[in-house]
């Protein structure tokens, strides 16, 4: 299957820190990458290249087909930020229906539809001010999904957020890319990453290792991923 | 109470503060550039006023005396002050250079006004004023009325006049005519047009610098920018959103001088709208460049002093502006309020319509443009 998004010897700097340090990657059509790595490992930087948001200091991004930074293509695109960015003192409707309208827009009803989807419908109407923490998480996705985007970039979506909602969330993840969505998911929590078909351990703005969750644990040896992250990183120098 | 622990937090604010250098610079230089320029406004001595004289005044033979022409000694008279700046002008020339403001008031002497003082042993002097400015207005009255006193008196020593009379009592009546607005007008109505510029103007501004940078704070912008929607788009949407209220404030505003204040106003109502409107986008666009500048609330509080309170001093609010000391006059020149400010006395006081005060708007329109641009261009720096 052809690449979805690739990346080739993608750096950006910012002064003396290399946040994205000459990495490649190639994410395929349907495919669930989870990219995994503590704070300031790069997950944010990467993501936001990937979008366009950011010049790389070096290296090219295709995204979709298309050399970023590209306005258009992000019109396929859904993008889940790590602090839930949405309008305080809209609803939860409205906003979800504004992202939507940004990305050539979204009918009533499908606006209806993902907000059912995250079991949000009971609350439409109320200001994203009076929500829960989780709450605005949910709307936070709906609003990624609304435009039907054919590539989800979510960026540690499940921090913050409690066991059951993060259950919750994995199977709308696995619903999605059952519909040939593709995800690119950031997490520092390892157990999560056991959910995706393929793991990209990252450090220091490089990819340490990439695979499966069960082929990076054969790799390296270890019996739990935390093992398998470990041993990768030790390789490197600290 | 702990003091240790107070002296902890009071160093801590106190580093705080020192890290933020701007918030420094603003407690220590920004007094200091606002008092100035009220001191410099207020002390210096205002630059002449044009005054225009048109003296027909064809003289008097007296015997012994010779040839006497009191409009010329009234004339010497107004020149000697450091008030006017005489203009001598034909009587055919003047309802022209009032109405263009390169004079502000003309005393008229006919033909016979020395022969009349000398019959009825008075003298009337014709002023005209060009009356849009009331504080300007009376300050030419009260100085053209006492260097006639004061010419007239050198005549009563000569014996010409009321014999034996004491200066105070040489009888001058000033009879001043209003080019524009007229005596009913007061210094409110020279006031009022900028009020309606500057509250047009502040709220839009506030409110737009908030909102923007919230948008940025709340990671709203970034989310934004990752959908195809353009930096201009955004611009443009919210001076469209928000230029909706200011047109509301706007009507608002106007009524409340209007009927309200009862504010005198000549022109058109429509024209009124149209320069606050224009205003009201500058206030937009000069509140999304300001917030690039700004981290948090209380950053963009000190764009107040910064750039809204010179724009009062200097914009011709209270101070006219071709009255300002020289070197203080490019800077009010600079200020986008200045424009709208001038646009709205010329059609409330003056009656002025689109014909004369177009080029007002066409530099409005330019700020609005040069400053959306710069604040697309600011959306920029923090992303790619």
């Amino acid at each position: 299957m052809d690449a979805i998004v690739k990346a080739r010897a993608l750096s950006k700097h910012f002064g003396p820190l290399r946040a994205v340090d000459g990495l490649n990657l190639s994410i395929r059509a349907g495919e669930i990458y989870g990219l995994l790595g503590p704070n300031g490992s790069g997950k944010t930087t990467l993501i936001r290249l990937l979008l366009g948001l950011l010049k790389p200091t070096s290296g090219r991004v295709v995204v979709l087909g298309q050399e970023m930074p590209h306005k258009a293509i992000l019109a396929q695109i859904g993008y889940m930020t790590q602090v839930s960015a949405l309008y305080d003192d809209l609803t939860m409707r409205e906003n979800v229906a504004f992202f939507a309208d940004m990305c050539g827009g979204a009918s009533r009803p499908r606006v209806d539809e993902v907000l059912t989807l995250v079991d949000l419908q009971d609350r439409a109407g109320s200001l994203v001010r009076t929500l829960s923490g989780g709450m605005k998480q949910r709307t936070s996705l709906a609003c990624a999904l609304a435009h039907r985007p054919r590539l989800l970039l979510l960026d540690e979506p499940t921090v913050g957020i409690d066991p059951q909602l993060r259950a919750t969330f994995w199977s709308y993840f696995r619903r999605l890319a059952d519909d040939g969505v593709t995800l690119i998911v950031s997490s520092h929590v390892m157990d999560e990453a056991e959910r995706c078909d393929r793991l990209g351990f990252m450090r220091q703005g490089k990819l340490l290792a990439e695979g499966s969750a069960a082929e990076l644990r054969v790799q390296a040896g270890a019996a739990t991923l935390e093992g398998a992250f470990l041993q990768f990183a030790g390789g490197e120098k600290r | 109470m702990n003091t240790r622990r107070m002296v902890a937090i009071a160093r801590r604010v106190m580093r705080q503060v020192l890290r933020d250098r701007r918030t420094v610079g603003l407690l220590v230089f920004v007094p200091m550039i606002v008092l100035a320029l009220g001191a410099i406004l207020f002390r210096a001595d205002p630059a002449a006023i044009p005054l225009g004289v048109a003296n027909e005044d064809q003289g008097l033979s007296i015997p012994l005396a010779g040839k006497i022409s009191m409009g010329e000694r009234i004339v010497k008279e107004l020149a000697a002050g450091e008030t006017f700046e005489v203009v001598t002008l034909n009587r055919e020339a003047i309802d022209g250079r009032l109405r263009d403001g390169t004079v502000q008031g003309v005393v008229v002497f006919p033909k016979d006004f020395s022969a009349q003082f000398h019959q009825n042993q008075q003298a009337t002097l014709d002023l005209r004023l060009e009356g849009s400015n009331p504080t300007r207005s009376m300050v030419i009255t009260a100085r053209v009325t006492e260097a006639s006193i004061k010419a007239l008196a050198g005549l009563v020593s000569m014996g010409i006049g009321l014999s034996g009379a004491a200066e105070a009592d040489v009888p001058v009546t000033v009879e001043a005519t209003y080019f524009y607005a007229g005596k009913e007008f007061d210094t409110m109505d020279f006031v009022a047009p900028v009020y309606i510029a500057l509250l047009g103007m502040f709220f839009v501004f506030l409110l737009t610098c908030v909102s923007f940078l919230r948008e940025r704070s709340q990671g709203t912008m970034e989310r934004l920018l990752a959908t195809p929607t353009t930096r201009l788009e955004i611009v443009v949407g919210y001076m469209a959103g928000l230029g909706l209220f200011a047109l509301i404030q706007v009507a608002v505003i106007i009524f409340f001088t209007v009927w309200v204040l009862k504010i005198h106003y000549l022109g058109s109502l429509g024209l009124l709208f149209l320069i606050v409107a224009l205003l009201a986008v500058v206030g937009v666009s000069l509140g999304i460049l300001a917030s690039a500048f700004a981290r948090n609330e209380f950053q963009v509080v000190q764009f107040i002093p910064l750039l809204i309170i010179p724009q009062v001093l200097l914009g011709g609010t209270f101070w006219a502006v071709e009255e300002m000391p020289n070197y203080l006059q490019p800077l009010a020149y600079a200020m986008p309020i200045t424009y709208a400010n001038r646009a709205l006395r010329d059609v409330m006081l003056k009656g002025w319509g689109l014909a004369e005060i177009w080029p007002n708007l066409v530099i409005l329109t330019g700020y609005a443009v040069l400053l959306i641009a710069l604040g697309a261009l600011t959306m920029r720096r923090e992303v790619a």
